[in-house]
């Protein structure tokens, strides 16, 4: 499936699953007092939550591009 | 009172809670009050979860549990205990001269500038070591120890500036106070972290055993 099949509603989905991956990485990481947790909240947590909240930018700049039937439910 | 921390887990839970929705019901991004829903939630709360995640963890890196939970420094975590009254950092650990939850963090980040900044990029190398290189025997510090860290408490106290010894020389307090006379290395307060002996220790014990 393309991206562009996917619809908007498809690609905020996506982005709303990457940024509570994210978010669940940095509640993890919270809790774990360890040099480690850091790293991981910052290159786990951080890259998720960072392309989550790109690919819905992103979504929001090509939403106008193409109008799917998904997106006129 | 309400931490940072609860803050910060309240604001995580509600950006999942409301990207949750979102990913349920895609739809309601179909009217205008959705469409700003959608950009706070996916949007505004994750970076405003991510900045203050950031911080805490910044702020939590100075805790003295923090510093210990790496294997190789476990024995200076146990010269904080000994009960040499000559001993430094087990005397200000001890009796609560610096913040015992931040013990590592007062007495080892520079108070210039950017000690701070400092700190933390050396902090991160440290873990580049743990997991990428090879971890020294013996801890070393990157620079002399600077009697401006010790100064941030001391200069000005009566005990400082009246101590006895400071004081038979007219000399000695402008020596220190421009670091040019070490307080640790020049033979006063010399018992610093004195691993080594803690070491022998350990090892006599357990062979007494």
């Amino acid at each position: 499936m393309t991206l562009q099949k996917l619809g908007l509603k498809g690609r905020l989905q996506i982005s709303g699953l990457l940024i509570i991956a994210g978010l669940l990485v940095e509640l993890v990481t919270l809790k774990w007092s360890h040099p480690t947790a850091f790293l991981f909240f910052l290159l786990l947590g951080g890259s998720l939550m960072g392309a989550g909240i790109l690919f819905y930018l992103y979504s929001l700049l090509t939403a106008g591009q193409t109008v799917l039937p998904g997106d006129q439910k | 009172m309400i931490g940072p921390t609860t803050i910060l887990i309240a604001v995580i839970v509600i950006s999942m809670a409301l990207i949750a929705f979102l990913v349920i019901r895609p739809s309601v991004t179909g009217t205008r009050g959705g469409k700003i829903l959608a950009f706070i939630s996916l949007f505004i709360f994750p970076i405003l979860a991510g900045s203050m995640g950031a911080a805490e963890h910044v702020e939590h890196s100075k805790t003295t549990e923090f510093c210990l939970s790496c294997h190789v420094m476990t024995d200076y975590g146990q010269s904080l205990r000994v009960g040499d009254k000559g001993s430094i950092p087990a005397v200000h650990f001890q009796n609560h001269l610096v913040p015992p939850d931040q013990a590592c963090y007062t007495c080892h980040t520079d108070y210039a500038m950017y000690g701070d900044v400092r700190a933390k990029l050396r902090g991160l190398r440290h873990v580049y070591v743990q997991y990428a290189g090879k971890v020294p025997e013996t801890v070393k510090l990157y620079t002399p120890y600077n009697n401006r860290e010790c100064l941030h408490c001391h200069l000005g106290a009566k005990s400082f500036e009246e101590g006895v010894v400071h004081n038979q020389d007219p000399e000695t307090l402008p020596k220190i106070k421009s670091n040019q006379l070490s307080c640790t290395t020049s033979g006063c307060h010399e018992v610093v972290h004195n691993v080594k002996s803690l070491r022998e220790a350990t090892r006599l014990k357990e062979v007494a055993k």
